[in-house]
């Protein structure tokens, strides 16, 4: 078994002549919360698309947790969890029906029991028989964890799971993310805006600009290197005015 | 296999939910109900007529004159015309929804990061319309022959419910029909009410447009009434006319026959018996005049089937998601 969670080497994805990401290098050692930031349109969520088998690279290789995204797409599919940006899930079925649906997709033996574990693990009892489409941001984004770890993955991928909650919402989601990590020990790959969740949440960042790899090292390293600075959006802000946007 | 299974029963559960497709469902229910109603009323007022002759005739001495031909399955007429219309449009708009929903609410990203066969998400898909639409038509067909039970007070013998069988099994291969082209053209375009928009362009040109043409076309229509029946010209002579015209009239025919809605149609009516000629003609006749009609459906609906299995890949849908 590999160290590496997530390993990328001269990856690039053009659409016709605009090219998404040039030549993307970068690990992501197993056990990490790596945090993947960049402005709006740097490449963050094609590198989540390539890496969850969502779109092919138009070059390079990349492998999640071992397994080879162009040559065993299937594979790397069993080991995943993902949660896209403002999924709004099946709003007519029941939060118990859609993870049931999930679940038994991804092939999960005792769906209904390990339906009752993973609402546990996101601290999300007795809503199982209230439809989806009642349920608020907050509670979307628990059942969106909840059905990306159904079938216990290695590797976790969140695009934006902040975006658009509450302050109380933001804890939550950051104390279930911290409790993944540590507790059951998922690898964590999340692209983010919000700058304060991440010294809060990750391990390790990298940046991206206009599709390049512009920075990469653990949080505590990144805090150390740039003593003037005293938060990492200043940071971000600092090593991002280095590159053209 | 069983991925397509749960992809069906999600959508299936998911459907039987919505009130949007409730309101619509309920709503063809209650047009066609109407119009049985009122094609029933009509025949009773006819029965009627008939009654007060023929007594008013036996009690003068005299001996009535046969019946006059009221046959029930007639009374489908205007429900059928409905079906063809408003529930191919209903049709499209639920095989759009298939599709737009899982576009717009990013589920199509959660079902494809799961170990998903090729074609599971398409047959999950065309089987669950398959089955909504099965059970929608032998609900409404169930409700049809009720109303001309009960409203219209006809009997309706075996060869009625057999009838009325083979015109459910024409109205669930329409409906799928337009549900599939539907899901097909929403799967295509990146925007999904762009695929709506042209499906519903499509309902226009085959349910309204063509077989309009065709009707323009027709010379029997150019007068109110019918231009032979105002010459006084029966049906052997209009015939013998019209033999005359033989590439006229296979250029109209071959018009209308491009609308599979027509297709509906001719087979429908003559296996209800709504077209005269083909009233009361056994079935195995009927099958033999319109077994074309029926048979073009059938290649039009197994064509969109076709078209969504290949259209509904998991790498067209991520090619075209917005």
């Amino acid at each position: 078994m590999t160290d590496m969670a997530i390993q990328i080497t001269g990856l690039v994805k053009q659409y016709g002549e605009k090219t998404a990401l040039e030549q993307l290098t970068l690990s992501v050692p197993r056990g990490e919360i790596f945090g993947l930031l960049g402005h709006n349109g740097a490449g963050k969520t094609t590198a989540v698309n390539i890496l969850t088998t969502l779109l092919p690279p138009s070059s390079g290789t990349a492998s999640v947790a071992g397994r080879d995204i162009q040559t065993q797409p299937a594979e790397v599919r069993r080991v995943i969890g993902y949660l896209p940006e403002n999924v709004q899930f099946y709003d007519n079925l029941t939060l118990h029906e859609n993870l049931m649906f999930f679940a038994q997709l991804s092939g999960v033996q005792h769906p209904a029991a390990r339906i009752r574990v993973v609402l546990d693990i996101v601290d999300f009892p007795g809503h199982e028989r209230e439809r989806m489409g009642t349920f608020s941001k907050g509670m979307r984004q628990r059942a969106g964890i909840a059905q990306a770890i159904l079938h216990e993955p290695e590797v976790l991928f969140l695009d934006e799971p902040t975006s658009g909650l509450d302050p109380q919402g933001v804890a939550t989601l950051r104390n279930i993310i911290i409790r993944l990590n540590r507790e059951l020990g998922v690898t964590v790959f999340m692209n983010t805006h919000l700058l304060g969740e991440v010294t809060r949440t990750c391990t390790s960042i990298g940046i991206l600009s206009a599709g390049e790899l512009i920075y990469q090292d653990s949080i505590a390293a990144t805090m150390n290197s740039f003593p003037g600075q005293d938060s990492l959006e200043e940071i971000y802000l600092s090593i991002a005015a280095g590159t053209p946007s | 296999m069983a991925e397509v299974g749960v992809l069906c029963r999600k959508e299936l559960k998911d459907l039987s939910r919505s009130r949007a497709i409730a309101m619509l469902l309920v709503f063809l229910s209650a047009v066609i109900l109407l119009s049985v109603l009122v094609a029933a009323a009509d025949y009773r007022v006819k029965l009627a007529e008939y009654t007060a002759y023929a007594d008013a005739l036996k009690a003068a001495g005299g001996s009535p004159t046969p019946p006059p031909n009221l046959f029930p399955l007639q009374m489908l007429r205007a429900g059928i015309e409905y079906l063809e219309i408003v529930g191919g449009l209903f049709a499209v708009i639920l095989g759009y929804g298939l599709v737009a929903k899982e576009k717009g609410s990013n589920t199509l990203q959660l079902l494809f990061t799961r170990p998903l066969g090729r074609h599971a998400f398409a047959g999950g898909k065309i089987l669950a319309t398959v089955i909504v639409w099965l059970v929608v038509v032998v609900a409404l067909f169930a409700v049809i022959a009720l109303a001309v039970l009960l409203a219209g007070r006809a009997q309706l013998g075996g060869q009625d419910f057999l009838r009325l069988a083979i015109a459910a099994a024409h109205t669930w291969v329409y409906f799928i029909m337009w549900s599939l082209l539907a899901l097909t053209l929403a799967s295509l375009t990146r925007q999904p009410a762009s695929g709506l928009v042209l499906a519903l362009v499509l309902w226009l040109v085959i349910v309204l447009v063509i077989p309009q043409i065709g009707d323009t076309m027709d010379p029997d229509n150019q007068i109110p009434g019918g231009f032979f029946a105002s010459l006084q010209i029966d049906r052997t002579n209009e015939k013998a006319l019209l033999t005359h015209f033989a590439s006229y009239e296979t250029g109209r025919d071959f018009v209308e026959q491009t609308s599979a809605t027509k297709q509906y149609e001719r087979a429908v009516f003559a296996y209800l018996g709504v077209k005269s000629q083909y009233n009361q003609m056994p079935l195995g006749a009927v099958w033999d005049a319109t077994s074309h009609n029926s048979l073009w459906l059938l290649g039009t609906s197994v064509f969109t089937v076709a078209a969504a299995f290949l259209s509904t890949t998991r790498e067209t849908l991520l090619r075209k998601l917005p």
